[in-house]
């Protein structure tokens, strides 16, 4: 409940104790009693005469302070929320894991959500969207993190706990590719706290899709060795790897923003952005680490071919995932959009036999791995999301809900306060007078 | 115009108290006073045959005594038996009795309305005056009546036909006790050689009335004064209230048990003082206590009770001619 003037609410609680405070103070005064000797009494201040309390005053109290009470609670407007009759829905979309498959994740939460429902967004992190419309839904992008359930439950329960105010039942609606990377232990025990009903919408693919080996794309002339040792060692890597021997176009770019990995190998002396050396040398190796991180189980490898490389350039900053033997960066990742390009600043002669050695076979299909931190995405089975997720509460049944419409209690309600006011006014006024004839 | 009851006043009449003493209370009070005599304190001087002593001598049926006949006497006078026993001519003196008017003033202030419920000071000093009338009625005096009252005073001539103390009971029934006026105007206009008893709590004009008092007495009247003392005036309740005036509502006091010694002090001393004032004049003065009956009370102020003060009036006597 809440008050369209409070100000007469605290103006009225601040007159109640005032009253009360002058009761205290007239108990100070004895009763009054005739006596028509009372000449030959001392005289002497009446304050100082110990207090006599009568038990009538404490009616007259109440009656005073429940007047003054109803008054003010009745100008100051009491107001009740009404009601809005029907099902409420928080809608939970998740946007980890690229824009591959954000899309459909998308259109989904697009086709579902309605006005008034809430609307929780969600990667690691989540948060609930304020005043929410369609357009939060298109204007959220999609983040690389890994998706959280755990956590946009949490804010999914705030928000419909909030919703059941004004709505007869709520429902949360997850819309999502539900991996496993997005359950863990606190889900099933979170999911518990809400009574409600949770449905789950399975759609999208991550973008970073390693659960199914890919053709390795090659975009180089014919002969080309680096080409010749990918198709030599069958590098079939987990997820949209291309390899690129000139320079990266427009829609390489465009490709790897949608969270393809695209692995720039120049043939000759360096795409432009990279740093020429000053002058040409020579190293004799150049080592490569494992591009699959993070996978459980999976330790990390690495890949070394020695043979002298002539470098002739630097590759351009970012994350190094190769080193010359003096240490200094042979191939270096940046990321771009959901996806990573990939530059590799190791010059392959164009003759020799360098390229059929399976070291280098070897340092090939590492450098042609999927972008860091990708790793192997499986989806959770739907009877495990049901599980946890869509198991229906009995509490459902017995959420009862006040489905009257109460808007037009506010206006009521202040008429019955007043009348109530002045049934009181009248009995204090009675009251008084009993009490002044009592003593006439 | 006469004030409009309070809430008190209707009060008591719901419950059925009325202002003045029930019927039955009157016939007990009548029955305990039958043969009380109310002889006058000083020889009267009445020209109506009574039951005082006359100040005048006769020719009343009751001999007291002879004198010799001197020129100018009523022959008829002459004791002729005596006069052929002794050859001298004596004549015959007898003692005149002569009636006293009898005014009753009674107090019917705020003052008197006390204990507020009950009464008890105004329905004793109704019983008091009723039984002082009806006293004086049996010994064939003329009785009057005046009440003073916050609605002024009411007026009953001194009267000796049958029923008198009856009028006198109901004028008396007929009274509310309430606001004040002052008791010395009632004793205005006063002939006399009248007796009057005046029945009041004196927490009016005291001074005023005593004076007037006095000026009766001189003038050859009999003042009675009958204090009326509530119970509750002398033995106030223990608990802490404000005490009001019921006719200066202006003078209110704490009455807490501190000065409750100091109360009874003084207002003891106040009526010591008061009684004293009024045996100095020569006047009676008795206590009525509210819990004492009423018979007794005016067995006392008739019989002249130890301590009235009652001067012995010069035994005066003048002879008629």
């Amino acid at each position: 409940m809440s008050f369209a003037a409070p100000l007469f609410a605290w103006v009225g609680g601040a007159i109640a104790l005032g009253v009360v405070a002058l009761h205290v103070l007239a108990w100070r005064r004895p009763p009054t009693s005739l006596l028509p000797t009372a000449r030959f009494a001392p005289d002497a201040p009446v304050h100082t005469v110990s207090p006599a309390m009568r038990p009538t005053d404490f009616l007259l109290l109440a009656v005073r302070v429940l007047a003054i009470i109803l008054v003010s609670a009745a100008l100051a407007g009491p107001r009740f929320p009404s009601r809005i009759q029907g099902l409420g829905r928080v809608i939970v979309v998740d946007r980890s894991h690229g824009s591959d498959g954000w899309a459909s994740i998308d259109r989904a939460a697009r086709s579902v959500y309605r006005a008034g429902d809430g609307l929780v967004l969600f990667d690691s992190a989540a948060h609930a969207v304020r005043s929410p419309t369609v357009d939060s839904i298109v204007a959220a992008s999609p983040t690389r993190a890994s998706g959280g359930i755990s956590a946009a439950m949490v804010v999914a329960i705030r928000a419909a706990t909030e919703l059941q105010r004004v709505r007869d039942s709520v429902d949360i609606l997850v819309v999502s590719p539900f991996g496993g990377d997005a359950f863990d232990g606190a889900t099933a025990p979170i999911r518990r706290v809400w009574p409600g009903r949770v449905r789950t919408m399975r759609t999208g693919v991550p973008p970073n899709d390693t659960t199914r080996a890919r053709p390795l794309d090659v975009r180089a002339q014919s002969g080309d060795p680096v080409a010749v040792a990918l198709a030599l060692e069958a590098a079939a890597p987990l997820g949209a790897v291309r390899v690129v021997r000139d320079s990266a176009t427009a829609g390489d770019t465009a490709w790897a923003r949608q969270g393809g990995a695209v692995v720039v190998w120049p043939s000759g002396p360096g795409d432009r952005g990279w740093n020429p050396r000053a002058a040409p040398d020579t190293a004799f190796g150049v080592t490569v680490s494992s591009l699959v991180a993070g996978s459980p189980g999976s330790p990390a490898r690495s890949a070394t071919v020695v043979a002298p490389f002539i470098r002739r350039a630097a590759p351009p900053p970012g994350r190094v995932v190769a080193r010359w033997d003096d240490g200094d960066p042979a191939a270096t990742e940046t990321s771009f959009g959901a996806g990573c390009m990939r530059s590799v600043a190791v010059a392959v002669p164009p003759a020799g036999d360098l390229a059929l050695t399976p070291a280098f076979r070897r340092f090939a299909k590492q450098l042609t791995g999927p972008c860091l931190g990708a790793y192997a995405w499986a989806p959770m089975p739907d009877s495990e999301v049901s599980a946890v997720l869509s198991a229906d509460r009995a509490r459902n049944a017995a959420q009862t809900l006040s489905v009257s419409d109460t808007r037009a209690r506010d206006s009521t309600i202040a008429r019955w306060l007043l009348a109530a006011a002045v049934g009181a006014l009248v009995a204090e006024l009675v009251m008084r007078r009993g009490a002044a004839n009592a003593t006439a | 115009m006469r004030e409009p009851r309070t809430a008190r006043e209707e009060e008591r009449q719901r419950r059925g108290e009325g202002e003045g003493s029930s019927p039955e209370t009157r016939s007990a009070l009548l029955d305990a006073i039958r043969g009380v005599k109310w002889p006058a304190l000083r020889p009267v001087v009445g020209a109506l045959p009574g039951a005082h002593h006359s100040r005048l001598r006769g020719a009343a049926p009751e001999l007291s005594e002879y004198r010799v006949y001197r020129q100018g006497d009523d022959p008829k006078r002459i004791d002729w038996k005596l006069l052929a026993r002794s050859d001298r001519a004596y004549i015959r003196l007898a003692e005149d009795r002569s009636t006293v008017s009898t005014l009753l003033v009674v107090d019917a202030t705020a003052s008197m309305a006390y204990p507020d419920l009950t009464l008890g000071k105004w329905k004793a000093a109704c019983e008091v005056a009723v039984g002082l009338a009806a006293v004086a009625h049996t010994s064939r005096d003329p009785v009057g009546l005046v009440v003073v009252s916050g609605d002024g005073m009411r007026r009953l001539p001194p009267r000796t036909r049958r029923g008198i103390v009856g009028e006198l009971a109901r004028a008396l029934d007929d009274v509310t006790p309430r606001g004040s006026h002052a008791l010395a105007p009632a004793m205005s206009g006063i002939r006399s050689r009248i007796r009057v008893a005046i029945v009041s709590d004196f927490l009016g004009d005291a001074e005023d009335v005593r004076r007037r008092a006095g000026e009766v007495a001189a003038a050859g009247g009999e003042v009675h004064a009958i204090h009326v003392v509530a119970d509750e005036e002398l033995d106030p309740p223990a608990r802490s209230f404000l005490a009001v005036d019921p006719e200066d509502a202006s003078l209110a006091r704490p009455f807490v048990p501190e000065a409750r010694a100091a109360y009874l002090e003084r207002f003891a001393a106040w009526r010591t003082e008061l009684a004293a004032s009024w045996r100095a004049e020569g006047l009676s003065y008795t206590v009525a206590r509210v819990s004492e009956p009423a018979s007794r009370v005016v067995r006392r102020v008739a019989g002249g009770a130890l301590g009235t003060g009652r001067a012995a009036a010069p035994d005066v006597r003048r002879e008629t001619r």
